[in-house]
């Protein structure tokens, strides 16, 4: 799908061009006759392209989308496993990762509370595998302790079931948990938020920033990557201002000019706009990436580059400073 | 793509497998013209199939050194397009980094190969189907995986040669962890890791054993590999449609004892040659291209004596 540059400027919305003629379009385009939306277009409608295509329309709150986004939503109902949890895939019979962002995608849209509610209690009992027994056998056995700096007490969230906590799935987490009022988190969220904030910063690169959690192997500082650095930043928004963050923040401004694809400087500015802090106009570099590559049909890349651009920042509502319950 | 039973045989009850080593001088040379006598000499027949090239995209590196170079993956494609291939797609599902857009323009593959779009597949977000696993060196059983993997006729890993900090070495069959959709098992695809790397890779290669492997040797990766070691010139591309000589010959270029290898040395019992004795080499002999690499303390037991 190619979209004529200059015909397209314009505006939806409080949403800016390149999102109004560029990423919605596409998003419209491609939803599956079952609601959802797969990762690219024609493919098979996931849990986490739905959840951002949602969160992404979302963004635009263009009354006319309102029929597209209830499809998506009661998609992503259906999707929902009898334990509380989200598959990758509708029919997949694990739960994992994604049911933090179709917690999301509900929940900034106050629809399916129950729903809602039985997956914020799954990521609560959702413990990752580092720090079990099993674990630390395993770890001495291998002597993991002596080559990766890691304090493995400080737990967040896995990507899948049985494994060790990362950063990203981790942010995500946090990130829901932050949209809900305090007063109506499962118990035991509180324990969870303040494990994982530690987690986070215990996994942040010695120079500032993240990548997927490996700070330091044999001895050697890691290195930094965009999209983790500002998904843990987004995760620690609300959080007491640190010497860490800073670090974290100046890393993400100074790396900003040099970044090469549209996903990382789509989340790159959202993060560095949640901080107020100055970054280079989004669209611009935008437009000059869809023209090379068309961000590889990516329907993430469109939905990031939409949520980046709204003024709304869907993603950054709290419910500390609110009542917001879920559903409500 | 190897999915029939006869993959998974010993030693014995296979022939000989041939392994050729090209010197090739830079990035700049004939690199198509290379792969493409190589491929014909070896006696493939890629007619009318559909081709799915495995780079090894890691990072967005500048330097060339962590990712396949982009000169050689387009080289195999035109290559395969020349012998006849139905279609040509590279797909890769990089473990670490989410922002697959970001690795190809760094390492300007555009430039190399031409438009991405219809070509390229972001193996980590590919639509999946279950697969039972054919072997039981892991607790796996079963993994989702791509269906453009599960529909190609013939796939060709494409590593880099380059130490790992975890197994020594990661070559052809290390490579195939990339099939692995992050969209199902995240970034890194940890429950690899939990399954025992070693296994999970004997695990992976034992269900869809790569047809061909052609190895970037031209700039290998020594030391703290595969992302923060140190460039190795060596002047090589190693190829072969048995992945477990192709990935002894390398070794043996490194200055290994494949044999010392874990996950190498099982291999060798059910998923190709590793045997020096069971493998032709055509082209360069290992001796004399042999550039033995530096590896971290805990691997140096892995030499060669």
């Amino acid at each position: 799908m190619r979209l004529d540059q200059d015909s397209g400027r314009g505006s939806v919305s409080g949403i800016t061009g390149f999102a109004a003629s560029c990423c919605l379009p596409f998003l419209l385009a491609h939803q599956n006759p079952d609601g959802g939306w797969g990762y690219h277009p024609q493919a098979e409608s996931s849990v986490e392209a739905t959840g951002w295509a949602l969160l992404a329309l979302a963004s635009a709150a263009h009354e006319p989308y309102f029929e597209v986004r209830m499809r998506g939503l009661r998609w992503l109902g259906q999707a929902q496993l009898p334990d509380g949890s989200w598959p990758p895939f509708a029919g997949q019979s694990a739960g994992c990762w994604v049911t933090s962002l179709a917690c999301l995608a509900l929940q900034v849209q106050d629809q399916c509370p129950a729903a809602v509610t039985r997956g914020l209690n799954w990521l609560v009992d959702a413990w990752p595998s580092e720090g079990s027994l099993g674990w630390q056998l395993r770890s001495r056995l291998l002597g993991a302790s002596s080559i990766v700096r890691q304090d493995s007490s400080l737990r967040g969230w896995s990507w899948t079931p049985g494994t060790a906590s990362w950063v990203e799935p981790t942010s995500y987490a946090l990130i829901v948990f932050d949209c809900v009022a305090p007063q109506f988190r499962p118990a035991g969220a509180e324990r969870r938020r303040r494990l994982a904030e530690a987690m986070l910063y215990d996994r942040m690169c010695p120079c500032g920033g993240w990548n997927s959690g490996n700070p330091q192997v044999y001895g050697v500082a890691g290195e930094p990557r965009v999209g983790t650095t500002a998904w843990a930043l987004l995760a620690l928004r609300n959080r007491a201002a640190s010497a860490g963050k800073q670090c974290s923040l100046d890393w993400l401004q100074q790396a900003y000019g040099g970044i090469r694809g549209p996903a990382s400087l789509s989340l790159a500015y959202l993060c560095l706009r949640a901080y107020s802090r100055p970054a280079a106009p989004l669209e611009p570099a935008l437009w000059d990436l869809y023209e090379r590559n068309q961000f590889l049909d990516s329907l993430l890349v469109f939905a990031w580059a939409a949520i980046a651009l709204s003024d709304k920042l869907v993603l950054l509502a709290s419910g500390e400073r609110g009542e917001k319950g879920v559903g409500t | 793509m190897s999915l029939e039973a006869g993959t998974l045989r010993p030693p014995f009850a296979r022939s000989p497998s041939r392994v050729a080593i090209r010197r090739v001088a830079s990035y700049e040379a004939g690199l198509a013209d290379v792969i493409f006598e190589t491929v014909q000499e070896l006696g493939l027949d890629v007619r009318a199939r559909s081709v799915l090239l495995k780079p090894n995209f890691v990072e967005p590196d500048p330097a060339g050194v962590i990712d396949t170079h982009p000169a050689v993956v387009s080289a195999a494609r035109e290559c395969f397009l020349r012998l006849g291939a139905r279609e040509v797609r590279v797909g890769e599902g990089p473990g670490h980094e989410r922002d697959t857009e970001a690795i190809l323009e760094t390492i300007r593959l555009r430039d190399f190969m031409g438009p991405l779009s219809g070509v390229f597949v972001d193996l980590n977000l590919d639509d999946v189907a279950p697969v039972s696993l054919r072997t039981r060196a892991s607790n796996l059983k079963k993994v989702y995986l791509p269906k453009t993997v599960l529909r190609a006729d013939f796939v060709v890993s494409m590593p880099k040669l380059k130490t790992h900090h975890w197994v020594g070495v990661t070559l052809s069959l290390k490579n195939m962890f990339g099939i692995v959709p992050g969209c199902c098992y995240g970034w890194p695809k940890n429950v690899l890791h939990w399954a025992g790397i070693s296994r999970a890779i004997l695990d992976i290669n034992g269900t869809v054993r790569p047809d061909f492997s052609i190895v970037d040797g031209i700039v290998g990766m020594e030391g703290n590999g595969p992302i923060q070691g140190t460039p190795k010139p060596c002047g090589v591309l190693v190829m072969g449609d048995d992945p477990v000589a192709v990935d002894g010959t390398c070794a043996r270029v490194m200055g290994l004892a494949p044999e010392r290898i874990d996950y190498l040395r099982k291999a060798g019992t059910l998923l190709g040659q590793l045997a020096s004795d069971k493998i032709i080499q055509v082209g360069e002999s290992i001796a004399s291209v042999r550039a033995p690499f530096a590896f971290l303390d805990g691997f140096r037991r892995l030499r060669a004596t």
